[in-house]
């Protein structure tokens, strides 16, 4: 019994030992458990963190800054040919994919894997992101080499981003999907990335070690610990007092102001961030006339707003493509079509639409803070000019579900899109008209399927996305994409008003190797240039 | 005794089977799609579909039914839609949280609250009576989560004595005892108000009966006559209400557990609401049942044990 | 088996046999006797009273935003500080007891005329009939109430009629177990034998025999319950499954509170006050009434 306790307390000491001798770099995300680390299936933040160090893509951002050039990741070098139909990428030699089981030195990646794993992200029924790779065909040449032979030629701007490190663009091991099962590779991933998977205590933690064989050389940090923590004040207490690194922070000015405030302690906002634009309905009434919506475009304040969500973290955002893209405007180039607040303006606009007294509109609105706190601003303010705006709260994915079926009168929605393309397409092409487009996604407005302006044609902006997507000439394209950008908000499709940055909090003592100025993994990403001094 | 136990038991089972129903239908009842909360906003429709037919959330429900039962019967909780992590195993993590925190409050109720109850009743209709009546009175207003951030303020925010939220390392019992005192006061003094109350009012009935009467009339010291016979037949009447109010405090749990983020069934359960995890929720629903069931059943039996007068048949 | 508790039966004031003076006036003074009844009372009705007048009372409106006065601590202008969108707390808390109100007693109210008809239909019709409805008592009581009341207001989804609906349901089991007992002992009594005799409908007999032995009981639960229901409402608020907002309840000012615990207490702490005392209000008045009602368990 008793060398039982002694054995015992050995074995406790011994783990505890093994934990506080390693570099272990530990993250606490606004969650309360993982959702799914399949790459090609990963969306909320505290996966995409997971995902973003455990796989590679075939290129990728630059870390911390996505407006730079791709660089090589898994792809040394990529061609494309005369008639732009053909994509060759090679594959870096000598990247092994993490052990598991069956495999425990790994082996090393191919063309196999990568065709696997790019045929998977097509898949609609194993990928979020099936649309990306619609009319492609993934061919390995030889052992290093992947052609991928499109229908229609793609500009590099379009083609790159989806074989870069960001959602179906991760490559998978081919065997290790195969002998994991895809439900098991969800808890499990098995990747090329600078840190392995290798463990998950549910609600709790993953714990990720250092690949040792990780090709752009073993990673400082002996590993990185993912707590899951969604209580703020708890991960606030967790920070202070040194039980973790990083934070994950609320985008909320009160709370970064406080966390400046306090010694060692830093805050992070990084882009891109993600955009909040108010889509107007206008396939029914009330929305369906331009005065209102011109007046509702009058009486928004977008100063306010962004004071509520708070001055720090979000900027205002005037275009619905943000000027961080390729085809955005900045408020300056955007000039009058910013509908400057002016209440008296809009009083007058709803008065000579028919409603002076203003009207009640019943609009569905996701519990998120995220959502529900610029949304309460945005009733405060409506009803500043009489438009008495009635919230029904309703669950996050309750609220995708409800406006995907068009119950809104008008719709916020905040997220980030890759590119203006998929921002334009999927926001405002005609087929993504919600319920009835052709392939019904996130198009609220209904631009391109109703008369948006009364003068008995419909408008529509699909020539101009499909022009600009097939333009191989960057500075026509940008052109292109900035035109159909002045279109919707002259008809006032959209109302575009604030680009919100993500917030984190860390120990000054965590130097993530790299300048971050903005990152499409939604955290601020750990490589394997990341260290903790002392 | 055992034989009234598993008849209890088996009495309960049609009554559990009403339970999951219920719980299966008000469950699918609610908006939101688990697939979409998986997916994200940026998936297409089509993905959206693909992955709830995967899940199996395309069946006819009357299938879904049968294979939820199915599972239970095998004691199968199936696994979450959102993380395809055994409920099982969330469950199993999450539940002793939980345990320790009820028991730790109806702990605390029963050690201030029989005491204090007892010595109101003597000092009846004097100071410490009045006193302790109003404080068990508030003691019962008082919402399980504001007595919580009350506490929280006052002894984690200003004086710093406990930590504001969390469970507490595992493997680490001082830690997991600091930061189970909060909560687990949180819930003992809003028992202690409940128990005081009833444990008064039983030994107030005792006191007025004849054997009482009969014993101090005997010359009995008064220390002897309360609790050689008052307390010991007041005792049924308390752990009657300890049983009931223990119901009440698993409800208590929830939201305390909310308010110092602490893990546990009650979290897991908003959490799982949260996301439409509608397998996660409804064998979570299911545990709660049985547990209301067990305290049930363990009140009764202990009845017996205090009392050997009461007979189960 | 269980100890059996014989059923209390409502005896307005038996124990005066003070011919002079009406049964109402007796209880009247019976009550007024009755310190807690009467704190009790005199709080609920200011209460009630601050509801109804609160554009009366409250200084600013309780919707308007001023963000860039968020977080002011409470001083001169306003009492008790300023909220994240810079609405005065004072004036929320205010019309924050609007919804408690409403809710708590419509509730009640609703789960009354609901629990008591189930109960005393179950009693007096016996069979099948008795066996479903107590049944279906039983696996509602089964759950602790925070339970249940997420669990419907999930199905039903957020608003304020489906939270006095929600609330409802958790309190006709109450008032189902409560009508059920003395109704059984009632059924058999030679009264009601008598009416059923002469040809009294069951409906009859019910309103009219029935119903008025158990109604002083009812009562008398139903504002002990009011102070649950308002407690129950103030939770689900707080798990933000009550009514949409801007609309202030004490609940849903407490959730929003949270995050800012740390630096701006006073945007939780006071519509909490404000919860504790009315809900105390109802309990101080109902253990009077009960007191009252049935002087053998007076304390």
């Amino acid at each position: 019994m008793r060398r039982f306790a002694v054995l015992a307390l050995i074995v406790c000491l011994g783990t505890f030992g093994a934990f506080g001798a390693g570099k272990f770099l530990r993250i606490a995300f606004d969650a309360a458990d993982l959702k799914t680390l399949d790459p090609h299936l990963a969306a909320a933040t505290m996966d995409r963190a997971v995902v973003d160090m455990v796989f590679n893509g075939l290129v990728r951002y630059k870390p911390g800054d996505i407006s730079a050039p791709f660089e090589p990741d898994l792809a040394t070098s990529w061609e494309v040919s005369e008639d732009g139909l053909t994509w060759t990428f090679h594959l870096r030699p000598g990247v092994y994919f993490h052990p598991f089981e069956g495999y425990p030195d790994g082996y090393e990646l191919t063309s196999e894997d990568v065709v696997y794993s790019l045929q998977k992200a097509a898949d609609p029924g194993r990928s979020a992101y099936a649309g990306e790779y619609t009319g492609m065909t993934f061919v390995a040449v030889d052992k290093y080499t992947v052609q991928v032979k499109l229908e229609k030629p793609l500009p590099p701007s379009l083609m790159l981003p989806k074989f870069a490190d960001y959602a179906g663009g991760f490559i998978v091991s081919k065997k290790a999907v195969e002998a994991l099962g895809d439900e098991g590779f969800r808890t499990h991933p098995v990747g090329t990335g600078p840190f392995m998977f290798k463990e998950y205590s549910p609600l709790e933690k993953v714990v990720l070690v250092a690949n040792p064989r990780y090709f752009r050389g073993k990673p400082k940090l002996d590993g990185v610990i993912v707590y899951y923590m969604p209580s703020l004040s708890a991960r606030e207490a967790a920070l202070e007092t040194g039980q973790v690194d990083i934070i994950e922070g609320p985008p909320e000015q009160p709370w970064v102001e406080k966390m400046r405030a306090k010694p060692g302690v830093v805050v992070d906002t990084f882009g891109p961030g993600e955009c909040a634009v108010l889509h107007f309905n206008m396939s029914k009434p009330p929305f369906d006339k331009l005065l209102i919506r011109e007046a509702v475009a009058y009486a928004l304040d977008r100063e306010e707003l962004l004071y509520t969500v708070g001055p720090d973290i979000a900027d205002p955002l005037c275009s619905p493509v943000p000027p961080l893209l390729p085809g955005g405007l900045t408020c300056d180039e955007v000039g009058p079509l910013r509908y400057d607040v002016d209440r008296a303006k809009a009083k007058e606009l709803l008065a000579k639409a028919g409603y002076p007294d203003g009207f009640s509109i019943e609009v569905v609105i996701s519990e998120r803070a995220e959502y529900l706190i610029p949304m309460q601003n945005i009733q405060a303010q409506l009803a500043e000019i009489g438009i008495d705006v009635k919230l029904k709260v309703v669950d996050h994915s309750s609220m995708h579900t409800l406006i995907r079926q068009d119950v809104n009168p008008m719709v916020l929605y905040v997220a980030w899109r890759p590119n203006a393309d998929v921002f334009l397409t999927r926001f405002y092409h005609s087929y993504s008209i919600v319920v009835t487009g052709k392939k019904p996604d996130t198009n609220f407005s209904h631009l391109g399927g109703v008369d948006a302006d009364g003068d008995g044609v419909i408008e529509t902006i699909d020539p101009l996305i499909e022009a600009a997507r097939t333009e191989l000439d960057s500075e026509r394209q940008v052109a292109l994409w900035k035109e159909a950008c002045e279109d919707i908000l002259t008809l006032v499709a959209a109302y575009p008003l604030y680009i919100k940055k993500f917030v984190y909090a860390r120990n000054p003592k965590v130097d993530y190797g790299y300048e971050l100025k903005s990152t499409l993994a939604l955290y601020p990403q750990i490589n394997e240039l990341t260290d903790i001094a002392g | 005794m055992f034989a009234y136990a598993v008849r209890r038991i088996l009495i309960s089972i049609p009554i559990l089977l009403i339970v999951l129903t219920i719980v299966f239908i008000l469950v699918r009842v609610a908006p939101g799609d688990p697939a979409r909360a998986i997916l994200g906003d940026y998936a297409s429709q089509e993905a959206v579909d693909a992955l709830r037919k995967r899940m199996g959330l395309d069946k006819p429900l009357w299938e879904q039914y049968l294979e939820f039962l199915w599972g239970l019967a095998r004691g199968d909780l199936g696994r979450s839609l959102i993380s395809g992590v055994p409920v099982a195993k969330q469950v199993a993590y999450a539940l002793p949280y939980t345990l320790e925190l009820t028991f730790t409050g109806i702990l605390i109720g029963v050690i201030l609250g029989v005491p204090l109850g007892v010595y109101t009743a003597l000092k009846r209709n004097r100071l410490p009576d009045y006193l302790g009546r109003t404080l068990s009175l508030a003691g019962l207003s008082f919402p399980s989560f504001y007595l919580g951030i009350l506490l929280m303020l006052l002894f984690a925010v200003k004086l710093r004595l406990f930590p504001t939220m969390g469970g507490g390392t595992p493997g680490d019992p001082v830690d997991r005892l600091r930061h189970l005192f909060l909560p687990a006061l949180t819930l003992g003094l809003i028992m202690t108000a409940y128990i005081t109350r009833m444990s008064r009012s039983a030994m107030l009935n005792v006191l007025n009966e004849d054997y009482v009467r009969t014993a101090r009339a005997k010359g009995l010291h008064e220390a002897g006559v309360v609790f050689r016979h008052a307390l010991k037949n007041a005792l049924i009447p308390i752990i009657s209400v300890v049983g009931v109010y223990s119901v009440v405090l698993i409800g208590g749990s929830i939201m305390v557990e909310i308010v110092f983020s602490r893990p546990g069934l009650g979290k897991l359960m908003v959490g799982a609401m949260m996301q439409r995890d509608y397998i996660a929720l409804q064998s979570i629903m299911v545990i709660y049942a049985g547990f209301v069931i067990v305290l049930n059943l363990l009140t009764d039996l202990s009845y017996g044990l205090v009392d050997p007068r009461v007979r189960y048949r | 088996m269980r100890p059996r508790k014989t059923r209390r039966i409502w005896k307005g004031g038996e124990n005066t046999p003070d011919s002079s003076i009406t049964p109402r006036q007796r209880i009247l003074r019976t009550f007024l006797k009755n310190r807690t009844a009467v704190i009790g009372a005199v709080i609920a009705v200011c209460v009630a009273g601050v509801a109804i007048f609160s554009p009366l009372i409250a200084p600013y409106s309780p919707v308007r935003q001023n963000v860039r006065y968020r977080f002011q601590p409470p001083q001169g202008a306003h009492i008790f500080g300023t909220d994240f969108y810079g609405r005065d707390v004072f004036s929320r808390v205010i019309y924050g007891a609007r919804i408690s109100l409403l809710v708590g007693t419509s509730s009640v109210l609703l789960g009354m005329v609901l629990g008591t008809a189930m109960g005393m239909v179950a009693a007096y019709r016996g069979g099948r009939l008795e066996t479903l409805i107590m049944r279906a008592v039983d696996v509602m009581m089964s759950f602790p109430d925070e339970v249940l009341g997420i669990m419907i207001m999930v199905a039903l989804g957020s608003g304020l009629f489906n939270l006095i609906l929600a609330i409802a349901i958790l309190m006709a089991p109450r008032f189902a177990r409560l009508a059920y007992g003395p109704t059984l002992a009632l059924r058999e009594r030679d009264y009601v034998d008598a009416a059923r005799a002469v040809g009294c409908s069951d409906i009859r007999v019910l309103f009219r025999h029935i119903l008025p032995n158990i109604f002083g009981e009812v009562l008398v639960m139903s504002t002990l319950w009011t102070a649950t229901a308002i407690r129950l409402e103030a939770n689900l608020s707080f798990l933000g499954l009550g009514v949409s907002p801007p609309t202030p309840t004490w609940g849903n000012m407490i959730r929003t509170g949270l995050d800012h615990l740390t630096d701006a207490w006073w945007v939780s702490v006071f519509p909490g006050a404000a919860i504790l005392v009315t809900v105390l209000a109802f309990n101080m008045l109902g253990d009077g009434l009960r007191d009252i009602a049935d002087p053998k368990l007076r304390t």
